[in-house]
């Protein structure tokens, strides 16, 4: 099992998972660990498998073989839906698209699942949601239609909308690549005061700074294996992989942040 | 005060070539009347069973379940290409036949000619509704419904809470023809002589031999019946509308 510094509970852990779409095999053993309380950012080139790992972790995705832990549940041998279904109750995600329900209200969208699948009485779910759009600075969206909203604005909706159900894990699934630049620090300012707060999340990124700053460890994952897993500064500034090297170095910024403590 | 109404018109009509007198026959107004007030009760009966079995037919045709969206598209297939008036016919001529002698007699039978009129009529454009709202449940976009399961909902929860509710907005023009187009086919019934506007109308015009007079009656009442369902269907899109979306798409 991997590093565990702080002692505290694994609640995902993935071990060897395996996953073909039809004859391409996508993830060819994939291991993933993340405590209860800690951020881990998944990195990697497009197509890696990124979002299939997230897909895995809830239920969406069905590996071939492989075990996957989630808060004690065993995934992998989940054999129905409503098994299934359980499990993402307790599983929040927010996607690169944002994904509201586009014919709801921003209040609605947030009560929508936690009054209709876990019977939370309605004023109590809409207590709870004007807390959350505080939170993420939308108090003022209350009934603004998702339209209605900047990209930043419906990506921090969507955070409040999973924060809504009370998971244990919150999946980022990309969550600024669609934004335009001047629109992505709001929302990472929001993910940065989730995760200081304890939140448990993985993060699949392309902000390397961000995962920096944020993440307990950090994942790269190449073709279908997570070739590392590590805390940010043993990924980014000691890793020997020429392929994770490379990847960052890539990013513009952080070749000369890498320069700089390298003393090039 | 509503006699001498009805003495000027009928004069008036008659300064035009038209013959309204039968309109002072107790018997035949009577059973005129009773013909509108058929018609309208078809209707009433007819829109919302045919919205309910199309949405029924709508969410089995996307179950992604063979054997339920098997069957069913058969029976849009079937429905949607062969005459709403054989339909009748089959349904009261042969089904209701079967049925009285599986009752042990016509005198067990529950089932009326105004029953069968309101199930085929219901069930013929419920075929239509169907194809539209499953266009429109097809049009949701894939990430939606995704994000929709991941946050736990079942498929039939995302159903009635995403896809319909999305796929409604798309679908109300479609559906709105299909209601105008339900009210024209009630009058069908005159086949299995359920006493509707236009069979009330036959009987009285092959005594008198006042089509015309009668036609225009006719025409003028199922183009106020279908102006009001055009009327409530704009006020419904109208009131769904979401900017953004479906009919308030690009607006
Ligand atoms: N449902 C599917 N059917 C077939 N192939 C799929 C499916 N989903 C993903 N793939 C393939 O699996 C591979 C990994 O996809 P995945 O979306 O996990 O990558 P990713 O690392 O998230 O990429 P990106 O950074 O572009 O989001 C890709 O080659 C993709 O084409
Ligand atoms: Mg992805």
């Amino acid at each position: 099992m991997a590093e565990n510094p702080a002692n505290r509970p694994i609640l995902v852990d993935l071990q060897d998972v395996h996953l073909s779409f039809g004859a391409v095999e996508v993830l060819k053993g994939i291991d993933l660990t993340v405590a209860k309380g800690d951020a881990v950012s998944i990195i990697g080139p497009s197509g890696s498998g990124k979002s299939t790992i997230l897909r895995c972790i809830n239920g969406l995705a069905q590996p071939q073989a492989g075990r996957i832990t989630v808060a004690g549940i065993r995934v992998d041998a989940l054999r129905s839906e409503a098994e299934r279904i359980a499990l993402r109750k307790r599983i929040g995600v927010v996607f690169q698209q944002y994904n509201l329900f586009p014919h709801l209200t921003v209040l609605e969208n947030i009560t929508l699942a936690p009054v209709r699948i876990l019977k939370v009485p309605r004023a109590e779910a809409e207590r709870h949601a004007r807390d959350l759009l505080a939170r993420v600075r939308l108090a003022d969206k209350v009934s603004a239609y998702p339209s209605a909203l900047s990209g930043g604005q419906q990506q921090r909706v969507a955070i409040a909308r999973a924060l809504a159900m009370r998971p244990e894990l919150v999946l980022f699934d990309e969550v600024t690549s669609a934004l335009d630049p001047e629109m992505v620090g709001e929302v990472l300012a929001v993910i940065r005061e989730l995760v200081r707060e304890g939140l448990t999340s993985i993060l699949v990124t392309h902000e390397m700074r961000f995962a920096e700053e944020i993440s307990d460890t950090i994942a790269f994952t190449e073709n279908g294996r997570i070739v590392a897993q590590a805390p940010p500064a043993e990924l980014f500034y000691r890793s020997d992989n020429p392929r994770i090297r490379q990847f960052i170095g890539g990013f513009q910024g952080f070749r000369d942040a890498v320069q700089d403590r390298e003393g090039i | 005060m509503i006699d001498a109404a009805l003495q000027r018109f009928i004069a008036g009509a008659a300064a035009l070539g038209l013959h309204y007198d039968f309109l002072l026959s107790g018997g035949e107004v009577r059973s005129w009347l009773a013909g509108m007030a058929m018609t309208l009760l078809l209707v009433v009966l007819a829109i919302p069973l045919s919205l309910l079995a199309g949405t029924a037919f709508a969410a089995a045709l996307t179950s992604g379940r063979p054997w339920l969206a098997g069957p069913v598209r058969a029976y849009v297939e079937l429905t949607r290409n062969t005459p709403t008036l054989v339909q009748l016919m089959f349904a009261f001529f042969a089904l209701n036949m079967l049925l009285s002698r599986a009752l042990g007699g016509a005198a067990h039978n529950p089932f009326s000619p105004v029953f069968w009129v309101v199930a085929v009529t219901g069930l013929h454009v419920a075929a239509f509704h169907a194809e539209a709202l499953r266009g429109g449940i097809e049009a949701v976009p894939a990430p939606l419904v995704e994000a929709a399961q991941a946050t736990g909902f079942s498929g039939l929860e995302i159903l009635r809470y995403v896809t319909l509710p999305l796929a409604l907005r798309t679908a109300l023009p479609a559906l709105v023809n299909n209601l105008v187009n339900l009210v024209k086919l009630t009058t069908i019934g005159s086949a299995v002589a359920v006493n509707e506007v236009t069979y009330a109308s036959i009987m009285i015009w092959t005594q008198r031999d006042n089509v015309l007079e009668l036609m225009i009656v006719i025409l003028l009442f199922f183009g106020l019946i279908n102006l009001t369902v055009s009327r409530i269907g704009r006020a419904v899109e109208r009131r769904l509308a979401v900017p953004g979306y479906g009919v308030g798409y690009g607006v």
